[in-house]
């Protein structure tokens, strides 16, 4: 199955409320994750999809799949 | 459900007349949804000291006008829209008489606009009108006398337009004497049946107590009164909002995700189920009222948790539903269908939204609700963020969300702009997560709600994780992307409506229920029964409360020393009531 804009859009969308509780779910394990940790956390999820997208999106070529 | 072919006429060209008051009542709820939308931006911008442009004595004016046009007037306008597009569509009939339906549409614009002008007036004091009472416009904070008589006329509006859809089901009931009622005017008869019953407390409140004292009939209110009686109005006016939502996922929202509803008579149960329990339950706003006897702010909690099931019902058809609708579109897997559904469309994807920010949003209400645990977060920033998690996104999301789908039935002309709408629905979505999770968090910090100061002298709140620097930050970023969606929502309706014809602009069709009505029980349809029993509901959960209000607070205005609350004078002045009222009876009869 292709990986349409939309769907990265709507992957964008609910990464922001993990990211947001990302702290609190660190809290859980006793530990402060800092709002620094939380923004590259964040950075490198939308980089993994910008990558995803660039091989498996609607508009790769069938050799980058 | 009534379906309608692929091949047949739009529903504008079946129904001229309805469709055009639909956009009219369209028209007006995204002008109040435009106005209320910027109001919001100058409050959370103020409150959280990122900018501010306003006095904080005007706060309180902006903020009565972001509640009134936003929790009523583009919410009731919105609801009187989609009922009157799914009375017609369901009925498959135009309403009784198009003249009627103009007169109750222009008897809730008088009256929204009489209540804005008295609102907006108080950002001018040489006129010297104002109405700076918030949404809830209780006493002892009084407004000028317009407002009221505004809300009034906007009250009894919303009566004639249930009439009106009431005046066709009856038309259609003669022609089909035997027939189940079509699904979708079984949810706008019961939501209306619910809003008659729910608008009785509001309506002795502004008609009885709060127009004569804003003329100066009568010297003072009971204030407590005054409050019960909104609350009797202010718990059901959330499903007020919230039915016509619910119609949406029931009706449209499987269609959309490529399927059909999963079962109809559940759908039936549910709307029963609100029409029975949404008004008993009101006395759960005023936990921390005194003058109401504690065993029944315990009973308003019991009823309030029994409310729980239609929504947890809703939660499993709408999740039922969609999950066929991905498996008809080839979605597999345990949850890989997810990325089957039509993502793409912001009709589906708005709504998907608003359901799961509704979900949270239950859960916090959950806390709200829960007796004890409430006096932790009372009169704090978490109840804003209940209730924009609520009617802010599962209400107003799907609102718009369904407007992409219906405005172009309405209007003949196709969506502008597909892609705006999936970037609206997302920053909407996005908005939300940051504003009202910065509100939640704020106010287990203790920061108060309906305040334009926030702040005290020498005390700091403090939240266990991050700061609050950065929930104010959240809180402004939030309400700021909140206000970008409204207008790129705005924008996006405003050249669809001035766009060109299309003759098939949307596919109006929807397919018949997974379960039909065929196998339920008939009994579900008897809306004279659940009237009764919704009633019946309704004497025993506030009489003893009422009468306790009256002769504890000093009588029906006021005036008294209060005394201690104590139950038993409450049953005292029942019993008396009831056997004057046997005596009198016995009376006529013997």
């Amino acid at each position: 199955m292709r990986f349409t804009k939309a769907q990265a859009l709507i992957l964008i969308a609910f990464s922001i409320p993990v990211a947001i509780e990302l702290r609190t779910v660190a809290g859980f394990f006793n530990y402060d994750l800092p709002l620094i940790g939380v923004v590259v956390i964040e950075f490198l999820f939308l980089a993994l999809l910008f990558v995803l997208y660039g091989l498996y999106g609607e508009k790769s070529t069938p050799a980058a799949q | 459900m009534a379906t309608a072919s692929g091949n047949e006429p739009l529903f504008v060209e079946r129904f001229p007349d309805e469709a055009a008051v639909a956009r009219a009542n369209l028209l007006v709820a995204f002008v109040a949804l435009g106005i209320g939308a910027f109001f919001g931006l100058v409050q959370a911008l103020h409150r959280t000291d990122i900018l501010r442009i306003i006095d904080s004595a005007d706060y309180y004016t902006l903020l009565t006008g972001h509640g009134v046009l936003l929790a009523i007037v583009f919410t009731i306008f919105g609801l009187a829209a989609f009922f009157h597009w799914a009375t017609a569509r369901s009925l498959d009939q135009p309403a009784v008489s198009s003249l009627f339906s103009w007169a109750w549409f222009g008897l809730m614009t008088t009256g929204s606009v009489l209540a804005s002008v008295a609102i907006l007036g108080g950002l001018v004091p040489s006129l010297g009108i104002s109405a700076d009472v918030l949404f809830t416009f209780y006493a002892p904070l009084q407004a000028h006398p317009i407002f009221y008589i505004g809300l009034a006329m906007f009250i009894v509006g919303t009566w004639l337009s249930g009439a009106d859809w009431f005046l066709s089901y009856r038309a259609w009931r003669e022609d089909n004497p035997n027939e189940r009622i079509p699904l979708q005017a079984f949810m706008v008869l019961t939501t209306m049946i619910m809003w008659y019953i729910a608008t009785v407390g509001v309506a002795v409140s502004v008609v009885f107590f709060l127009i004569p004292w804003s003329l100066g009939l009568i010297e003072s209110v009971n204030p407590l009164l005054t409050r019960t009686l909104f609350w009797f109005f202010g718990h059901p006016i959330v499903y007020f909002w919230l039915m016509p939502a619910y119609m949406m996922w029931y009706t449209v929202l499987p269609k959309l995700a490529g399927g059909r509803l999963f079962s109809d008579p559940l759908a039936r149960v549910v709307f029963l189920l609100f029409l029975l329990l949404s008004t008993p339950v009101g006395i759960h706003h005023q936990y921390l009222d005194p003058g109401i006897a504690e065993g029944f702010k315990f009973i308003a909690m019991t009823n309030t948790m029994f409310l729980l099931l239609p929504s947890l019902l809703t939660a499993f058809t709408a999740v039922a539903s969609i999950e066929h609708g991905a498996r008809q579109r080839g979605g597999e897997g345990y949850l890989s269908w997810l990325g089957a559904l039509p993502w793409r469309d912001p009709a589906f994807a708005g709504m998907a939204f608003a359901g799961l920010i509704f979900a949270a949003g239950g859960f916090s209400g959950m806390i709200n609700a829960g007796m004890n645990i409430n006096y932790l977060i009372h009169n704090s920033l978490w109840v804003p963020g209940h209730f924009h998690m609520t009617v802010g996104t599962a209400v107003a999301l799907t609102f718009m969300a369904a407007a992409y789908w219906l405005v172009p039935q309405l209007t003949g002309t196709k969506l502008y702009s597909r892609p705006i709408g999936l970037l609206q629905v997302v920053l909407w979505f996005v908005g939300m997560v940051f504003m009202s999770n910065a509100m939640h968090r704020a106010g287990l910090a203790g920061i108060p709600r309906r305040t334009a100061e926030p702040q005290y002298q020498n005390f700091d709140f403090v939240t266990p994780i991050g700061s609050i620097f950065e929930l104010r930050v959240q809180i402004a970023f939030g309400g700021l992307l909140l206000f970008l969606s409204v207008v790129l929502f705005l924008f996006n309706m405003l050249l669809t409506a001035f766009g060109e014809k299309s003759e098939r602009p949307v596919d109006e069709y929807l397919p018949e229920p997974l379960s039909g009505p065929e196998g339920s029980p008939r009994v579900l349809d008897n809306l004279g029964l659940w009237t009764g029993i919704a009633v019946v509901l309704v004497i025993l959960a506030y009489t003893l409360p009422i009468a306790g209000i009256i002769q504890n607070g000093g009588g029906l205005f006021g005036g008294g020393l209060p005394v201690p609350v104590t139950v038993f004078p409450d049953v005292e002045i029942v019993k008396t009531v009831l056997a004057g009222a046997f005596a009198a009876l016995a009376g006529v009869l013997l």
